[in-house]
């Protein structure tokens, strides 16, 4: 390659700016530009990426660092390429920022190879078209929202319900029982809980390998504290390290991304201040386009499978706000946590008739299964709609089936709990794993009418419904 | 605005609700007072009859009517559960059946053979739902039953009790002692000697004289079956008293919580209309902004 291209900054607006090249060596679209200089005794090193070519020479970029200390007139270096990270086996264990830069402090990163972080969704052709249940041993989890192996399931809720709780807990689950690699992606969520995971997951151990999970983990971070343009490209980085696994390995790979929200938030961000016209809501207008870019990536093909797990924030509890609404439609297991459970004081708070999987239908998870899952949602269903009856009337004015429905539907609300491997510390419960055939066979019982003799705090945070009978005669133990 | 929408769906019908219940709640009350007034003047009645069948069986030893017998061994018994035709009040019907099926439960453990008698629909509903075979069932005795209408079965009880058909009758019915308190109970009205037992008039039973004109016995043939049907009447105008109590309270209740809950949705709506409005006037002038 021949000399360096350079230009100079031109213009700074919060966290963009625009640099100036020659006409004839203009830097692609999504290139990367360096700065790196020495203003006034401070060390400044910036790298942007090409947004817009705005005409004169002109380029507009998004800055992957804060901007604080820049000035007009700096020399901007173009890379003649996109942001590349490092991918392979050697970045396993490790801990980077955007730009794939390890920031775990334990020196660099061995690899052969860098990928660019823009990379093309995986061809039609390409596509895997299997269809297969991947359990984890929630129970609520399991039966009304099966996730897909080598499929995509998003976590929807509001503020404080539970969403980073259900991702670690998913982590701890099957990341410890998984044979392949993980990539965690934390984009634009509190700092505090990016390093809580990263210690956890070097105490968790992998089955009775001896080994820690963190071995067979890489982890990706823009933080909540880093400027917009990290935390709009953080979650390609990540992805472009698990499709290096998928594609070279052909390993199962899990991904998990907390919180795809703020990768939408972050385009918002910069949207307005590349001059773009805002949408609806106050969202950029490229929000699907940004989006599907993303998620059309994170697939399972010939070669290998990304299970990816992603929460999603839902902005003031409105399901409709267009940033969940577009992240809802690329996913094949959709969980919402409701408010209305969670004051209840039953987590993990998922909605059972809110939520739903691609996947709940005989053909994937066979006739029993759907049928006890319809079953359940039925009953839940009905109970909510007598709720306000119940709430003027009072339980008593109900016809005697519909009694039979509350009676049953407010133990299986509660039987929808259940006590998690990593809130242990807060509820004081060891985690339960309960396996598939057990959740079926639990909740057809129920259903069936074989359990209404208990009390319904039997059924709070208990594994397989014989635990249910095990808590009722502790309870009655105890209050002798 | 999807969301606004279903809450006006929402309030509309709870505000519909709270219509039907505040009816409710005025006509209990008036009829209340009607069955009220029944009650009291049966009442007054009842309790001398009672007193007097009371102090007899006491005092005259000599003799005694089959009705006061108590036997020895109880083969055969009927249960008569008194419940309303109608629903809309609260736990009335509820108390009285789970009485009812507390009481069948106990006579299927002692061995004792009964037969069910069910007055009102709510009360036959259940006792359907629950697979309990009824043998006899009354749906004609709505709030302001007749003396001819319960003298019936009255005197059908009177016979089958004298030929020895039946060694018990038990009632479960809602007992009206005031106004703010009525009770579910279960009570054993033959042999009529339990009811003289629990009647307030024992202590001084033994210091009354009677002198019997024309004859003991045939006064005792007379008062004893006229007090018991006195005695069943007045169950089934208690159950009628608590009945509208009953609704009463329940329907005011439900109107409050009808209003409150009209109160939380309509704010709710004004929440969810401010907002929308809110935000498309965010946007159009923030579209205007970004334009300039």
């Amino acid at each position: 390659m021949s000399e360096a291209n350079t230009g100079a900054v031109s213009q700074i607006i919060g966290s963009t700016f625009d640099a100036e090249f020659p006409e004839d060596k203009l830097p692609e679209i999504y290139n990367a530009l360096k700065i790196a200089e020495t203003v006034k005794g401070v060390e400044i090193d910036v790298t942007g990426e090409v947004q817009q070519h705005l005409g004169g020479g002109k380029v507009r970029c998004v800055a992957l660092g804060g901007t604080d200390g820049m000035v007009r007139g700096m020399t901007v270096t173009d890379t003649g390429n996109p942001l590349s990270v490092p991918v392979g086996k050697g970045t396993l264990g490790r801990v980077f920022n955007v730009t794939g830069d390890a920031i775990d402090g334990r020196g660099d990163v061995e690899h052969d190879e860098k990928w660019s972080i823009h990379r093309h969704p995986p061809k039609l052709e390409d596509l895997s078209s299997k269809t297969e249940l991947f359990e984890t041993g929630i129970k609520v989890v399991d039966l009304l929202t099966p996730f897909v192996r080598g499929g995509k399931a998003g976590l929807f809720g509001g503020a404080g319900l539970g969403k980073t709780v259900i991702l670690t807990e998913l982590i701890a689950r099957i990341a410890s029982a998984h044979g392949g690699y993980s990539v965690f992606a934390g984009v634009g969520e509190r700092t505090r809980e990016g390093n809580d995971l990263w210690l956890e997951m070097q105490e968790a151990k992998i089955g009775d390998t001896g080994r820690s999970v963190i071995e067979q983990t890489c982890m990706v971070f823009g933080q909540m504290n880093e400027p917009p343009g990290a935390r709009l490209r953080v979650a390609l980085s990540a992805l472009t390290m698990a499709e290096w696994f998928r594609d070279t390995t052909g390993s199962d790979t899990l991904l998990f991304v907390d919180n795809i929200f703020r990768f939408s938030q972050a385009g918002s961000e910069v949207s307005a201040l590349l001059g773009r016209m805002p949408s609806a809501v106050g969202y950029q207008p490229t929000l699907g386009t940004e989006l599907g870019e993303l998620q059309e990536r994170i697939t399972s093909t010939s070669k290998g499978a990304i299970t990816s797990v992603q929460a999603v924030y839902v902005p003031a509890d409105d399901p409709t706000d267009p940033a969940p609404a577009t992240a809802f439609s690329h996913l094949d297991a959709f969980i919402y946590l409701e408010r209305k459970i969670s004051e209840k004081g039953i987590y993990p708070a998922i909605d059972p008739l809110g939520s739903s999987s691609r996947i709940l239908d005989p053909q994937y998870v066979g006739e029993r299964h759907y049928n006890i899952a319809r079953r359940v949602q039925q009953t839940l269903q009905r109970y909510r709609e007598l709720q306000d009856i119940i709430a003027i009337l009072g339980v008593d004015e109900l016809s005697e089936d519909d009694k039979l429905v509350v009676h049953r539907a407010r133990r299986i609300e509660r039987f929808l709990s259940q006590p998690f491997l990593v809130a242990e510390v807060f509820t004081g419960k060891p985690g339960k794993i309960t396996s598939l055939d057990d959740t079926i066979r639990s909740f057809e019982e129920l259903c069936d009418g074989k359990w209404d003799h208990l009390p319904e705090s039997a059924f709070m945070y208990v594994g397989v419904i014989e635990e249910a009978e095990e808590q009722y005669k502790q309870m009655q133990a105890e209050a002798k | 605005m999807a969301n606004a929408r279903s809450l006006v769906k929402r309030l509309k019908s709870v505000r519909n609700i709270r219509k039907i219940t505040r009816t409710m709640e005025l006509i209990a009350t008036g009829r209340f007072k009607k069955a009220m007034d029944r009650a009291t003047e049966a009442a007054a009645y009842t309790k001398k009859i009672s007193e007097i069948v009371g102090d007899l069986g006491q005092a005259d030893l000599k003799f005694s009517h089959p009705l006061l017998e108590e036997r020895p061994e109880t083969k055969n018994s009927v249960l008569l559960v008194l419940t309303s035709n109608r629903g809309l009040c609260g736990g009335y019907n509820g108390a009285v059946l789970r009485n009812t099926l507390r009481h069948v439960q106990q006579l299927k453990e002692d061995g004792i053979e009964f037969s069910l008698e069910v007055s009102g629909k709510r009360g036959i509903k259940f006792l359907n739902f629950q697979q309990i075979e009824l043998d006899r069932t009354y749906i004609h005795f709505e709030d302001r039953p007749t003396f001819a209408e319960v003298d019936q079965l009255g005197l059908r009880f009177v016979d089958d009790y004298i030929a020895g058909r039946i060694d018990r009758l038990d009632v479960s019915y809602t007992r009206f002692d005031s106004i703010s308190r009525q009770e579910a109970v279960v009570e054993s009205i033959l042999p009529l000697s339990s009811l003289a037992g629990d009647s307030d008039t024992k202590g001084e039973g033994g210091n009354v004289d009677y002198e019997f004109q024309p004859s003991p016995q045939e006064i005792l043939e007379e008062l004893v079956p006229a007090a018991f049907r006195a005695k069943l009447f007045k169950c089934f105008l208690d159950a009628a008293v608590s009945e509208q109590i009953a609704r009463m309270v329940a329907m005011k209740g439900a109107t409050e919580n009808a209003d409150e809950m009209a109160g939380t949705l309509k704010q709710q709506y004004n929440r969810a209309r401010q907002a929308s409005i809110t935000s498309e006037l965010a946007e159009i002038i923030g579209g205007a902004a970004a334009l300039e």
